[in-house]
């Protein structure tokens, strides 16, 4: 294949932010109940109907735009965007084209060799959503229904500068986008529940050449996984037509997971975008803009940075830590009760977020509250349980509202670090085991775990590991 | 009669209130105007059957100042033109004391005129459009017919006004219709443009100014001025009003409500058979001359809405030297009846269509311009948001040549 070609690659995001209504009309925004249950007259465009543009909805996209360091626009207007589709009640979706709301924003990313790069975002616009079309057979008649559930939610389209080179890079890079619009609290982001769609424009050219070729654009994407995997393949078989000496036209192509090719499904359509004379432009002044800003909390990059420094957290810690803000606030809540930050950061990764996501909980909304945790910890710290007991503790916290201490005093967790108590409990497995000792005394190593088990066995498990190795060592002599 | 000038008339006993400026008066909207629960077909196969679910702003405000709603006025198709038009008629015929139309090239106005009656078209941005099943969502006004001048100043103060079913409508919204806002003693100037004084016909101008004299009699100063670029009034409205009406008749596609055709084998086919079914021809012309613009010639548009941005600074300015500019509402061979392409309806509307463009204000009044090709209605243009002292200043002039006798 030819290596000396490069793919240049751009993304189109559709991001459905977080708003009590949809973005013309007061109608709730829950697109996932029963079909057109959440619909007026403005939504469903009845004739004599204007639309009633919603502050909430530019809030959040400001939000989301400052989350992407763009510079919001003094000015932004909404415009039509005409095409007839039956998901379209009304034969044109309001869309910023002329006038975006958010331009020249970035975000960094680190490619797969540790390398920083700096992705540009072109601009970030307003839109609103379209209806969802279901199509089934009533007998043998196909039939097409349109649930105006979704016509008008609140959306952003972010579009990126052609600045991937590559599907890994395409896929860390929305990662980060998703931890950053995650963090504003503007969307959840979800490419698996439909609060996130992604369509990649993909060309390939000479490599160090600074010409765009022909794009493809590519639709259909359900993860980010597929994003990638999708990209990976347009790539590939982009260089294939350049082989075989087939031209590249530009048209859209959709990813077919189960088959895991790209195959065409229209040629790429444009439609006209003509300035809406009844939604006001929108004038954002300064004051305003302050105010929304001030809402913008600390965001993942500076937060692990202060991570390092406040809290004595590696990089890789901090950064997970701060991989989502509830996390990062929960880290913080539980470091700030006075435990070891690096044994909270290891257990919050290790066992609290794979327990928790196990259970299906987040750590909002679990009884595992962070003064809990710190709790446990510090009894860890000071030697009171052992960390198996504490494995165990920690599933009790979440299972049940006992406090603590009940839960260690019931179930006996209390770690025997008395050491005339091990003395006697090590003396009689000693005894009741001569075969192992003996093995031992002949270089056997694999008995002395054995022993340690079975003296472990003897205390349920809350012997103080350190101080019974110890014993049972000089014991063997 | 009845028939040829309403197409729904209220038999159920109005439950109005007695309170409110409008007690005792009769009043029909055009059927581009929502009543709850009335057909509010718009003259057009394309809602054939649709039942309005609200009430118009314009209509809820006339309720409430007491107003009893008679019926609903035929209407050319989406207001756009004045073929089979009721609402001059039922105010002419005195079956209503006012009538509601909408004006998006100077229907109601050029109605008015042919009636003989008094026509109002507001400023753009006075009257909520909410309720209004529109064409041309940058020009369409809610107008006002009727025989007294009082009762257009109180129908106007009635419906006028902030509306947050209409964002479109300026905030905060205007001051208050108040007697002080008239023009009080002051001498008073009126300007005719040049441009329009030439287009007149003999016969025309003669009528025209025999009602300038009648101005100036009773003391007021009539010049004529220049406006610059005044002949692209028409191929701007055209070209910005097909562009708009193509967008605003996108809803009407038959998936969800209003007419859809028979036994189509998909929807595309669907969409062009009940498209083609649900429009007249003038309109289905300007759709299609309005889609050409939006998705072949954009860069005419965006001419047209430089141009008309131009425009709308000329009037401002003229608006700086005379209180109101006059003309003739209508040609005297302008046939409305029969005006059946776009080149017809532009011609036919040529004296009217420039206030929507710039969204002025403007009344009517009749039997002041007269010929043998009858009332052409004169027409007193006022500074965008100055409804209140066109009113005033039409009033004194009333008042004065009354006076005169």
């Amino acid at each position: 294949m030819s290596m000396d070609h490069e793919a240049v690659i751009g993304l189109e995001i559709h991001v459905q932010l977080n708003c009590e209504t949809k973005m013309f009309c007061r109608c709730p925004s829950r697109p996932g109940d029963e079909p057109n249950r959440n619909t007026c007259p403005i939504c469903l465009w009845l004739p004599g109907n204007l639309p009633r543009f919603n502050r909430e909805a530019l809030e959040q996209a400001i939000l989301a735009s400052l989350a992407l360091d763009c510079e919001i626009q003094k000015e932004s207007a909404f415009d039509q965007k005409v095409y007839y589709y039956p998901d379209l009640p009304k034969g044109y979706q309001l869309s910023q084209f002329h006038m975006p709301l958010a331009m020249n924003g970035h975000l960094n990313v680190t490619d797969a060799n540790g390398a920083r790069k700096t992705i540009r975002i072109r601009k970030v616009h307003m839109e609103e959503d379209v209806a969802r079309l279901v199509h089934e057979n009533e007998g043998r008649t196909p039939v097409s229904l349109v649930d105006f559930n979704r016509a008008g939610m609140p959306l952003v389209e972010i579009v990126t500068e052609p600045d991937l080179r590559n599907s890994g890079d395409a896929m860390e890079f929305l990662r980060c986008l998703i931890r950053q619009i995650r963090y504003s609290g503007s969307s959840e982001c979800s490419m698996e529940q439909g609060t996130m769609r992604v369509d990649a424009n993909v060309s390939i050219r000479p490599a160090g050449s600074d010409q765009f070729n022909t794009k493809v654009e590519i639709k259909n994407m359900n993860s980010i996984r597929s994003v990638g995997d999708a990209i990976a393949y347009e790539i590939e078989r982009q260089k294939e037509c350049l082989v075989d000496g087939e031209p590249i036209v530009l048209h859209t192509r959709l990813w077919d997971p189960e088959k895991r090719v790209t195959s065409p499904m229209r040629g790429k359509f444009e439609g006209p975008c003509v300035p809406d004379p009844s939604v006001p432009r929108i004038v954002i002044e300064s004051e305003y803009l302050d105010e929304v800003r001030t809402r913008l909390p600390e965001m993942p990059e500076q937060k692990a940075q202060r991570f390092v420094k406040h809290y004595g957290l590696t990089y890789e810690d901090a950064a997970t830590m701060c991989s989502e803000r509830s996390v990062s606030e929960y880290f913080e809540a539980v470091a700030d009760c006075g435990v070891s930050s690096r044994l909270a950061a290891q257990w919050i990764a290790g066992q609290v977020l794979p327990l928790l996501k196990e259970c299906d909980e987040t750590v909002s909304t679990s009884r595992l509250t962070p003064d809990r945790l710190a709790g446990l910890l510090k009894m860890l710290e000071r030697d009171e349980i052992n960390s198996s007991a504490a494995k165990e503790i920690l599933g009790k916290l979440r299972g049940s509202d006992a406090p603590l201490k009940v839960i260690v005093e019931s179930g006996g967790f209390r770690q025997v670090s008395e050491a005339d108590q091990l003395e006697a409990v090590v003396d009689r497995v000693l005894e009741e085991n001569p075969s192992a000792v003996e093995n031992f005394r002949k270089g056997a190593s694999k008995a002395l775990g054995f022993l340690m088990g079975q003296a472990m066995q003897a205390t349920r498990g809350k012997a103080n590991p350190r101080l019974l190795k110890e014993i049972m060592t000089r014991k063997l002599g | 009669m009845h028939s040829e000038i309403f197409c729904h008339i209220d038999t159920r006993p109005g439950s109005n209130i007695a309170r409110g400026a409008l007690v005792g008066k009769r009043a029909a909207v055009q059927a581009c105007i929502s009543v709850q629960g009335w057909p509010t077909e718009a003259g057009s196969a394309a809602l054939r059957g649709f039942v309005a679910v609200e009430d118009a702003t314009v209509v809820e405000r006339l309720r409430d100042a007491g107003a009893s709603l008679v019926g609903n006025t035929r209407s050319c198709e989406l207001g756009f033109g004045l073929l089979g038009d009721g609402a001059g008629k039922a105010v002419a015929g005195g079956h209503v004391d006012v009538a509601l139309m909408t004006d998006t090239m100077g229907e109601a106005r050029a109605a008015a005129a042919s009636a003989g009656v008094f026509g109002f078209k507001p400023s753009y941005g006075q009257v909520s459009r909410f309720g209004l099943v529109g064409l041309v969502p940058s020009m369409d006004c809610c107008s006002i017919l009727a025989k007294r001048l009082g009762d257009i100043e109180d129908v106007f103060t009635a419906i006028r006004g902030g509306d947050d079913r209409d964002p479109s409508l300026p905030d905060p919204a205007p001051p208050s219709l108040s007697p002080s806002a008239g023009p009080g003693r002051r001498p008073l100037s009126a300007g005719v443009v040049a441009q329009c004084l030439h287009g007149l016909s003999s016969i025309e101008r003669a009528a025209f100014e025999a009602a300038l004299s009648n101005l100036e009699r009773v003391g007021i100063a009539v010049r004529e001025i220049p406006f610059d670029k005044y002949e692209f009034f028409p191929v701007v409205h055209n070209v910005i009003g097909s562009v708009e009406a193509s967008s605003s008749c996108g809803k009407f596609d038959g998936v969800r409500y209003g007419h859809r055709a028979a036994g189509s084998r998909n929807w595309n086919e669907m969409y062009l058979r009940s498209r083609a079914e649900s429009f007249g021809l003038p309109l289905k012309a300007y759709l299609f001359q309005g889609a050409c613009f939006q998705f072949e010639q954009y860069a005419v548009f965006e001419k047209a809405c430089r141009i008309r941005s131009e425009l709308v600074g000329q009037s401002r300015r003229l608006h700086g030297e005379v209180d109101v500019v006059v003309s003739p509402a209508r040609r005297a061979a302008s046939d409305f009846g029969r005006a059946n392409t776009v080149g017809q309806l532009y011609e036919a509307f040529s004296l009217t269509l420039p206030a929507n463009v710039t969204g002025q204000p403007v009344l009517t009044l009749p039997g002041l311009v007269t010929c043998e090709g009858g009332d052409l209605g004169l027409q007193l243009m006022g500074a965008p948001f100055g409804d209140e002292l066109l009113l005033g200043i039409a009033g004194r002039i009333l008042q004065e040549l009354e006076g005169t006798g």
